[in-house]
C-alpha cells in the first residue's frame, strides 16, 4: 500500500477545512481584522503625534525616574540614534505592533492563567497545548493567519499574539498556585470568603510571577514581530526582510540595531515597573 | 499567682473523644476505631493510616490559658487546627461557645473564625505587601469594618503590644520578636474570645521569648481572653499555662496544673520531661508539709506555735527564705488561722529533689 495516500488525504482535509473556514467565516475574520488594525492604528497614531525628540525625552524621563539618571540618559541617546538612522517611523510602528500584541496576549493570558491556577484539571489540559505552541516554529502561525486575514499588520498581530500568550498564562498560573501554605491557612483562620482569599492573599502573592510573565510576553512579542515582517507587518521587521531579499546588508544592520535598542529600552522599563509593583517586599 | 482573677467555670472550648486519622483508607479506619476500638498501632498496621490525634478530650474555660505540650509529631498542631476546623475531625465532638463546629455551614464557620477564634502562627504569616497597621487591621478588614474604625482598633492593639511607633513600616523591617507581636496584635484587634497560639515563640531567641511569654500571659489575663497555646517546651508551658495537657503520639497523657504535672506525673514519659524542671516556684507548701498530727507524734517536744508561719500556697522559694530567717528547722503552714502542717528542712529538700521517699521516723 502506498502510504503517501494517508498524508495526501490529511493534506486535502486541512486545505478543505481552511478554505471552508475562510469562505464561511469571512465576516468574522473581516471583523477581527478591523478590530486588530484599528487598535494598532490607534496606538501608532498616538506614538506619531509627537516628533521623535519628544518621545525620546519622555522615555528618558521615565528611565531617570524608574531606574537612574545614567539609564535615563542612555535611553534618550539610544532613541535619538534610531531617528538619526532614518528609521524612526519604522521603529514606532514596530513599537505599536508589540504593544498591541502584548496587550491582547495579557488580556487573554492573565485571566486564563488565573483559571488554570485554580483548576488543576484545566491546567493539565493546558500544559501540552502551551508546550505545542512554544515548540512549533513561530513561522507556522503566519500561514493560517495570512490565509484568513490577508497580507498586513492584522496577520502579524495574530501570530505575535499567539507566541506572546504562553508565558503570561504559565507564570500567572504558577503564581496563583504558589501561594505559601501558611498564608492560605491565615486566610482560612481569619474567615475569608473565597473571593477575599483570591483578592487579598492569592493575587498579591502572584504579582511578582505575573510581572515576570508580562515581561516575557513582551520579549516574545519582539522576537515574533521581526519574523512577521514577511507578511507585511510594516515596521523594522519588514525593513529587515526587504533588506535581506536585496542583500542590502547595511540597512538590515541598521534596522537590527534599532530593534535591539527598542527591546532593551522596553525590557528595562518593564522590569523596573515590576520591581515597583512588588513594593514593600524586600 | 497562677489562678486567674476572672476565672469562671464557663467552658468555651469542649473537645470530646476527638480522633483525627490521616491516610487513603481513613474512613474505613475510623469505622474500625469506633466499632472495634482499634489502637493506634493496629490502625497503622491494618489500614496504613496515621493517627494524628487519638481520643483527645479537653475543656478550655473562659479566661483560661490552656497549654498543649508535646514534641514534634505528637499531634499538638493537628489538635489545635481541629479547634477551628482548619482540619476536620474524623470522630468525636468539638463545641466552641456551645455550638458544635462540625455542624456549621461555610458562612457560619467563617463568621465564627472571624469573630470568636483568633489564631497566631509560628511562621507569623504577616502579609509582606502590607504595612504593620494594615496587617493588624486584616481581621477587621475581612469583616467589612470601615477603614477609619479598623485602623483605630488596629492601632490600639499595636499599642498594647508596644509597637505604636511602627505602624507605617513593612514586616520585613521588623525583628522576629516584633513580627510576632504584630501577629498577636492582629489576633487581638479582631477581639475574639479565644486565641489559638500555634508555637508562636518557638523561633525566637531565649531572652525575647521569655519577655514575650510574660507579656502574652499578662495581656491575655488583663483582656480576659482564653487561649490555647501549643509548645514543645515544658518550661514555656509552665510559665504561661493555667493548665497543661501533655501529648504523646496523638494521645493526651495528662492534663493538670503545672504543679500537678511536676509533682504527680502520670507516667514515665511525663516524669522524664519533668525531671529537668526547677521545682522552686512550682511546688507549694501544701504538697511538702507534714500534717500537724504526724509532725507532733514524731517530734513531741517541738513548739509548733513558736515557728514562723506561712500559707499553703507558698512555694519552695518562699519556704527556703523563711527557713533561713529562723533558727528553727521548720515552718508552720497556716490555713484559716489554724496550723495545719509543718514544713521541715528535710521536707523542703525532698520537694526540691522531687523524691517521694517517706520521712524517717526519728527526724
Amino acid at each position: 500500500m502506498d502510504t503517501s495516500i494517508i498524508a495526501d488525504t490529511f493534506d486535502t482535509w486541512t486545505d478543505d477545512a481552511l478554505s471552508w473556514i475562510s469562505d464561511n467565516g469571512e465576516w468574522l475574520f473581516e471583523f477581527v481584522r478591523m478590530v486588530l488594525e484599528g487598535t494598532y492604528g490607534g496606538i501608532l497614531w498616538l506614538l506619531q503625534l509627537a516628533p521623535f525628540y519628544v518621545i525620546a525625552v519622555i522615555a528618558a524621563a521615565c528611565g531617570w525616574r524608574m531606574i537612574n539618571a545614567v539609564a535615563g540618559a542612555l535611553i534618550g541617546v539610544a532613541l535619538v540614534f534610531c531617528a538619526l538612522m532614518g528609521l524612526w517611523a519604522e521603529t514606532m510602528s514596530t513599537l505599536a505592533l508589540v504593544i498591541t500584541a502584548t496587550i491582547l496576549a495579557l488580556l487573554v493570558g492573565i485571566p486564563v492563567g488565573i483559571v488554570a491556577g485554580f483548576a488543576r484539571s484545566f491546567d493539565r489540559f493546558l500544559e501540552p497545548v502551551l508546550d505545542l505552541i512554544q515548540t512549533l516554529p513561530p513561522y507556522i502561525y503566519l500561514l493560517p493567519a495570512i490565509a484568513l486575514l490577508g497580507y498586513g499588520p492584522a496577520t502579524a498581530l495574530v501570530a505575535t499574539f499567539i507566541v506572546a500568550m504562553p508565558p503570561a498564562i504559565r507564570l500567572t498560573s504558577l503564581g496563583i498556585r504558589m501561594t505559601p501554605r501558611e498564608f492560605i491557612e491565615l486566610g482560612q483562620a481569619s474567615g475569608l470568603t473565597p473571593w477575599q482569599m483570591f483578592t487579598k492573599i492569592r493575587l498579591p502573592f502572584a504579582i511578582p510571577s505575573i510581572m515576570a510573565g508580562i515581561n516575557q510576553s513582551l520579549m516574545m512579542a519582539f522576537g515574533m514581530v521581526v519574523i512577521a515582517g514577511i507578511v507585511g507587518s510594516g515596521g523594522l521587521g519588514e525593513t529587515i526582510y526587504g533588506a535581506v531579499r536585496t542583500l542590502d546588508i547595511a540597512t538590515s544592520i541598521n534596522a537590527a540595531i534599532a530593534i535591539v535598542i527598542l527591546t532593551m529600552v522596553l525590557d528595562r522599563l518593564a522590569q523596573s515597573a515590576a520591581r515597583t509593583a512588588n513594593g514593600g517586599r524586600r | 499567682m497562677k489562678t486567674a482573677m476572672n476565672d469562671s467555670n464557663e467552658v468555651l472550648v469542649d473537645c470530646q473523644n476527638v480522633w483525627k486519622i490521616f491516610g487513603a483508607r481513613a474512613p474505613a479506619a475510623v469505622k474500625a476505631v469506633s466499632e472495634r476500638g482499634l489502637s493506634k498501632k493496629q490502625v497503622l498496621k491494618d489500614f496504613d493510616c496515621v493517627v494524628g490525634v487519638s481520643d483527645a478530650s479537653l475543656q478550655v474555660r473562659r479566661g483560661e490559658i490552656f497549654c498543649i505540650m508535646g514534641l514534634s509529631g505528637s499531634g499538638k498542631s493537628t489538635l489545635i487546627r481541629l479547634l477551628n476546623r482548619l482540619i476536620e475531625p474524623s470522630l468525636g465532638k468539638i463545641t466552641v461557645k456551645g455550638r458544635e463546629i462540625a455542624k456549621l455551614n461555610a458562612a457560619e464557620l467563617r463568621d465564627m473564625r472571624a469573630r470568636n477564634i483568633g489564631m497566631v502562627f509560628q511562621s507569623v504569616a504577616l502579609l509582606p505587601y502590607r504595612t504593620v497597621l494594615e496587617n493588624a487591621a486584616f481581621g477587621l478588614e475581612v469583616r467589612g469594618v470601615a477603614r477609619d474604625e479598623r485602623n483605630k482598633t488596629a492601632r490600639a492593639a499595636l499599642e498594647k503590644v508596644g509597637l505604636a511607633d511602627w505602624t507605617a513600616r513593612y514586616p520585613s523591617e521588623l525583628s522576629g520578636g516584633m513580627q510576632q507581636r504584630v501577629g498577636l496584635a492582629r489576633a487581638l484587634a479582631a477581639d475574639p474570645e479565644i486565641i489559638l497560639m500555634d508555637e508562636p515563640f518557638s523561633a525566637l531567641d531565649p531572652l525575647i521569648r521569655r519577655q514575650l511569654q510574660d507579656e502574652f500571659r499578662q495581656l491575655t489575663k488583663s483582656l480576659g481572653k482564653s487561649a490555647v497555646f501549643i509548645t514543645h517546651d515544658l518550661e514555656e508551658a509552665i510559665r504561661i499555662g493555667d493548665r497543661i495537657a501533655i501529648m504523646k503520639d496523638g494521645v493526651i497523657v495528662q492534663v493538670g496544673t503545672a504543679e500537678e504535672i511536676v509533682t504527680k506525673p502520670a507516667d514515665d514519659y511525663v516524669s522524664d520531661f519533668v525531671a529537668g524542671i526547677s521545682r522552686i516556684h512550682l511546688v507549694k507548701a501544701h504538697s511538702v508539709m507534714r500534717p500537724l498530727a504526724e509532725f507532733k507524734s514524731a517530734q513531741p517536744h517541738c513548739d509548733v506555735d513558736a515557728l514562723l508561719r506561712t500559707s499553703p500556697e507558698a512555694d519552695i522559694g518562699e519556704l527556703i527564705d523563711l527557713t533561713m530567717q529562723s533558727d528553727r528547722d521548720a515552718v508552720a503552714v497556716v490555713e484559716n488561722g489554724a496550723v495545719v502542717g509543718v514544713v521541715t528542712t528535710r521536707g523542703l529538700l525532698r520537694g526540691v529533689a522531687g523524691t517521694t521517699a517517706g520521712e524517717p521516723v526519728a527526724a
